[in-house]
């Protein structure tokens, strides 16, 4: 004690020097026994903003003292463990020091603190004489009312006739809000109030209600218990609502709906238009969606993949026909017509988490295109063939989505998921063919083919993931079914018009049949993993896959003679099944520590590949495939995360692909006379070895960023099609064969850097590629080497806030080499350039002008093609909280639209054109409750 | 507040230290941040954008970290506790260690901000604390709630401490109440940092510094003028700052 003293002291004599308007305060602290709290916190506050002036603590005797406190008005205060924080004035005195009177701490109500502030944890709230809690921290089941959430509070008690009695006192009423519920009666409120709505609780002692009138202080004091309500919990719902209409009956409008709270999500969505969007947004996909946007590991497939590195998930966007994911980012070549109308609600609580959606999508699309095909042949002659079709597809998709995950408890988890497709699908095409051979031989031929197809899948997945006790050991299972059925009925026209030739196998012949396909398959797959942490740092993985899918492919084609009868063409129909079974067991071990990872495996795989083909079901067996396969794969993988947002990775992979089982038919196929396929039962697997190097590194000081990765893939027994042309009939005959010797690479760098920070910013990027390519073509070994260049620059500019603009050009120069035929080496340009600019005026009208500008040249072929295409927005947000939208919109002003493709294959060059949607306006009107987005920036 | 305050409770401290067995220890704390409604309020977020957030990735739990703080009346350390999960994959190689001495009235931190790795060096500069009349238990401690202010970062910071550990120290950069700071809150549960476990007595492993800081050394101004810098230039450019920023 003497020496808590004088350290006191000590302290005092430091702050001593300048005194004057400084004085000290001292008092003692007891508790209502009027024994001294030793030990208590004293604090001192400014009255204004309560703000920390100073604070100390009690010694033995209960006594603290401020030396050299700034004269200023105080408040002084005192907290010490178990009792009620006392808090009061100063007065301070014109001159000397001040002499507090003595502080008396109450202890809080032992049942107070223990059941409102230690087991419910709810902040125990002192305003003046009132003591306030937050009622909703005590669980009281759904539905429960105010008197049952009451009986659960310490020093409340409901008596036998329901009325509230609180330290002892009965209350006489009872306030929702400040305000008197009921006249007063407490029943009333005790009973019809639900105690999910309850936010806070306070008890206190009111004036009498005689008092409050008449302003005279009776001393009557009523008890009085307030309710405070929750403000409404969370809560929301929008709707967005879009209609347009243009010229050459253009039309679009889509149309959703959101409500949600904190368990229920609850949407509907929906669209039509007959400008070619034929999927949702990104964001209304999200929207729609809700908390199933993103959800990954759905797969169940667990060790390490044959392309190395990193599995990175990315949404590409499409709509494909096979898949059970609803289409988004989707648009349209030609001319097509879409509907779409989707429901999806999604229930979350606690660690129950189920979503739930149907979606159902069509289209009917025009497509009229202009394809070019020339072959080469070994003699350095070529054919080209083109072919001018006009195409109907009427394609209508279910899907239905529904994934269940619950998490157990802290250590297992179980997941499933369930998805299912019904598609239709209906084709017609009529097309004109050409085959020129020279100026004086020419055929051509006119098809006119239509086909109906239904088609259904399913899918069923469910995972289990267990944590061990011990830290890092975890162990997963999954299972799947995947069942898929198609039935396609179709008519095959064709009239032949050879005009030099009277070879009857010419390339074009003559046809009238009508198909009839069903397929289906089924595939089951099981996969498990354990993981074993080793010393923190060190992970044992062992996995093992398993996976068998079944098969069925039967196919009738029969040969129309007359119009009534029909006889079944025995080579062009097939029946064929088979069985792929796939076992892999692989075990790595990884090092985990401060960024850096290595993952060192190995794997052994097993392919099983059975089936058998005869014309059909229960016929002569052609021929039977029985392959088996054994294969070791080793891994390595490295990832170092490094300071400064640096990463560096490295990976080896080798991958192995088991042939396709039709490429191991031992017979031939000529289901399509013109390319004839010839099996080759030796076949061997398919081998890659894949390298992958990269870094990134991204400044968020500078918004500097440069990433660099190379790719490259070295193929051993490559599958690839060995081509026989007949320079005759030009029927090619593909037979499949292995080749070593292929390769790819893939450089990429990319840097982007402002040139005026937060104003212009710029990226660069540059990606050569190689790819080398070998097969047969007429028994001589043909290699065709590819490089491409590909340069672009992007520019985003948003120098004001009225106004940004985003440019950017991209040039692609491909050369295609052929070794043996170096004559027919291809070059071609694809050169394309974008601008962006988005203006804001003022009276919140924008304009939007969108300007893309392509080029397509091959010089070899004299194809030079430029597309300019230029759309332009004008529009203006109406309204206080901008929930209106009118909008004007130009597309493709200069009338050009058509969509281009150009490819340089092994021995053949293609260009493909299609006629699309072309200069259209259309007049719009959105209205969205949150207010309309306004999609200035990127 | 005055610093000399402090000074003057070390002393008592130091002084009453043998009556007191609670001035010395180890707090391990769970530092919780809901990027969601952090990223929900930056300025450019639409309203639309707000829900889409709500509905596609918000996360009630929150992500958690675990942090360490050990304290003595003269000083505190505080860096990375021992990660929850332990993973097969690892991607933690950001530093972040804050070093308070109320003896010489500094402080040091080294961490890993912005791209950069810092030492900064300064004098102790408390915050302003206003003391409310709210209590609460925290692992059987009697919590008093203070509010503070960041004007840089735009938080407002609710803190509980405990008057019965009578050491001016806290998580983070919260400290200099009259009691250790147990828990805290900043914008009503963007980011909530609250004690697991608090161990008494000297911790049996120190936290220690690496031995050769590599870092741009600067001073607490100059490092505060560059967080204001990229605050600001990061919400011109649309950009989300507290991905860089600790929170």
């Amino acid at each position: 004690m003497k020496f808590l003293i004088s350290c006191l002291l000590l302290a005092a004599i430091t702050f001593t020097s300048h005194a004057q308007s400084k004085l000290t305060i001292r008092g003692v602290v007891k508790d209502t026994t009027n024994i001294p709290l030793d030990y208590t916190s004293v604090l001192l506050l400014s009255p204004k903003d309560s703000a920390l002036v100073a604070y100390t603590l009690t010694n033995k005797d209960g006594e603290y003292q401020f030396k050299n406190v700034e004269k200023q008005p105080l408040l002084i205060k005192a907290t010490y463990m178990g009792y009620l924080p006392i808090q009061k004035e100063l007065v301070l005195p014109e001159t000397g020091d001040l002499e507090v009177e003595e502080i008396q701490l109450m202890p809080i109500l032992q049942e107070l603190y223990e059941v409102v502030v230690k087991a419910a944890k709810a902040p125990l709230m002192m305003r003046g004489d009132t003591l306030e809690y937050d009622a909703s921290k005590f669980k009281v089941p759904p539905g429960a009312t105010l008197e049952e959430l009451l009986r659960k509070l310490p020093g409340i008690q409901i008596d036998k006739d329901g009325n509230i009695v609180a330290q002892g006192q009965q209350v006489q009423k009872v306030t929702v809000d400040g305000r008197r519920f009921f006249g007063g009666n407490t029943k009333m409120a005790t009973q019809n109030l639900n105690a999910e709505s309850i936010s806070k609780l306070q008890l206190y002692d009111d004036k009498s209600e005689q008092s409050k009138l008449t302003g005279v202080e009776d001393g009557v004091k009523e008890k009085t218990l307030n309710v405070e309500l929750k403000e409404e919990a969370k809560k929301g719902g929008f709707g967005k609502l879009s209609a347009a209409g243009g010229t050459d009956g253009r039309w679009s409008s889509n149309a959703s709906f959101n409500k949600f709270d904190k368990v229920n999500q609850f949407s509907v969505i929906g669209y039509g238009n007959n400008v070619n969007q034929s999927g949702l947004s990104w964001d209304d996909l999200q929207e729609f969606k809700g908390s199933s946007s993103f959800q990954f590991g759905d797969t169940g497939d667990f060790g390490f993949n044959g392309s190395g590195g990193m599995n990175f998930i990315s949404f590409s966007g499409g709509d494909n026909e096979e898949s059970f994911e609803i289409p988004f980012n989707n648009l349209n070549s030609g001319y097509s017509n879409n509907q779409a109308i989707g429901i999806n609600y999604n229930y979350l609580k606690d660690k129950k988490d189920f979503s739930s959606n149907y979606f159902y999508s069509r289209s009917d699309q025009t497509l009229e295109s202009i394809n070019s095909r020339t072959n080469f042949l070994q003699d350095n002659t070529s054919f080209t063939s083109t072919d001018q079709s006009l195409q109907n597809n009427m394609a209508g998709h279910h899907r239905v989505n529904l994934r269940f995950q619950n998490e157990l408890d802290s250590a297992n988890t179980i997941t499933i998921n369930a998805k299912g497709r019904l598609s239709s699908l209906t084709t017609s095409l009529a097309s004109h063919q050409e085959l020129i051979r020279s100026s004086t031989e020419q055929s051509q031929m006119d098809r006119n083919n239509q086909s109906d197809k239904w088609s259904g899948a399913f899918q069923g997945t469910a995972i289990y993931r267990h944590k061990f006790k011990k830290n890092g050991r975890n162990f997963a299972a999954s299972i799947s079914d995947t069942y898929s059925k198609a039935d396609q009925n179709g008519i095959q026209k064709s009239v032949v018009d050879v005009m030099n030739s009277t070879d009857p196998n010419t390339y074009f012949r003559n046809l009238d049949q009508l198909n009839e396909a069903l397929n289906g398959s089924n595939q089951v797959k099981s996969s498990l993993l354990f993981v074993e942490p080793i010393k923190k740092v060190f992970f044992w993985e062992t996995f093992y896959n398993f996976s068998q899918s079944k098969s069925e492919t039967n196919r009738k084609v029969y040969d129309v003679e007359a119009s009534d009868t029909q006889e079944l063409n025995p080579e062009l129909s097939r029946f064929f099944d088979n069985t792929i079974t796939y076992n892999r067991f692989g075990s790595s071990i990884r090092y985990a520590n401060k960024g850096s990872n290595l993952s060192v495996g190995l794997a052994a795989s097993n392919y099983r590949l059975n089936g058998q083909f005869s014309v059909v079901e229960g016929s002569e067996i052609l021929g039977r495939v029985d392959k088996n396969y054994i294969n070791f794969t080793p891994n390595v993988s490295y990832w170092k995360t490094m300071k400064g947002n640096k990463n560096i990775n490295a990976s080896y992979a080798m991958g192995v692909s088991p042939p396709n089982i039709a490429d191991l038919q031992p017979y031939k196929d000529i289901s399509n006379p013109l390319y004839i396929r010839e099996g080759n039962p030796d076949l061997e697997p398919e081998v890659s070895h894949s390298f992958n190097t990269g870094y990134s590194m991204y400044d968020p000081a500078t918004f500097i960023n440069l990433r660099f990765s190379f790719n490259s893939t070295f193929y051993q027994n490559q599958v690839v099609q060995n081509q026989t042309i007949d320079p005759e009939t030009f029927v090619t005959t593909y037979k499949a064969g292995n080749v070593s010797g292929g390769q790819r690479y893939y450089p990429y760098l990319g840097f982007g850097f402002p040139i005026v920070k937060t104003k212009a910013n710029a990226y660069l990027s540059a990606n050569p590629s190689y790819s080398k390519s070998l097969s047969l073509i007429n028994s001589i070994e043909t290699e065709t080497q590819t490089y491409s260049n590909n340069f672009g620059v992007n520019l985003d500019l948003t120098p004001l806030e009225w106004l940004s603009l985003y440019t950017g050009s991209s040039f692609r120069l491909s050369k295609t080499k052929y070794e043996q035929n170096p004559s027919q080496n291809q070059d071609i340009i694809n050169w394309s350039a974008y601008s962006n600019v988005n203006i804001k005026f003022p009276k919140d009208f924008y304009l939007d002008v969108k300007f893309n500008y392509s080029r397509y040249e091959n010089e070899s072929f004299g194809f030079d093609q430029k597309v300019p295409i230029l759309n332009a927005f004008v529009y203006k947000q109406i309204g206080e909280a901008k929930k209106w939208e009118v909008r004007l919109s130009a597309y493709d002003i200069f009338k050009q639209n058509q969509t281009i493709s150009q490819y340089a294959g092994q021995n053949y060059v293609s260009t493909g054109r299609i006629e699309t949607l072309s200069r259209y306006f259309l007049l719009g009107v959105t209205y969205n409750m949150r207010g309309v987005e306004v999609k200035k920036y990127r | 507040m005055k610093l000399k305050y402090l000074n003057t409770l070390i002393l008592i401290l130091i002084c009453t230290g043998l009556r007191a067995q609670n001035i010395v220890g180890e707090v391990e704390y769970r530092y919780r941040i809901f990027y969601d409604k952090i990223y929900s309020s930056l300025p450019h977020i639409t309203q639309q954008e707000k829900d889409r957030i709500l509905l596609t990735w918000s996360n009630p739990d929150g992500y958690s970290t675990r942090m360490k703080l050990q304290f003595w009346p003269e000083k505190s350390l505080y860096t990375f506790g021992e990660p929850y999960q332990v993973q097969s994959y690892s991607w933690q190689v950001k530093d972040y260690f804050i070093e308070n001495n109320l003896e010489d009235q500094t402080y040091l931190k080294y961490m890993d901000q912005m791209g950069k790795t810092y030492i900064v060096r300064d004098s102790l500069n408390t915050p302003k604390w206003r003391v409310m009349n709210e209590i609460r238990d925290i692992l059987g401690h009697m919590c008093m709630k203070a509010v503070s202010e960041d004007s840089i970062k735009g938080q407002k910071i609710t803190a509980w401490f405990a008057s019965d550990i009578p050491v001016p120290m806290g998580p983070e950069e919260q400290f200099g109440l009259p009691g250790l700071i147990l828990a805290y809150d900043i914008n009503d549960g963007m980011l909530i940092v609250e004690a697991e476990k608090i161990t008494f007595g000297e911790p049996e492993e120190i936290i220690t510094l690496p031995k050769k800081l590599k870092g741009r050394e600067v001073s607490g101004t100059k490092y505060q003028d560059i967080v204001r810098e990229f605050i600001q230039s990061s919400i011109d450019s649309r950009r989300a700052w507290m991905w860089e920023i600790r929170y």
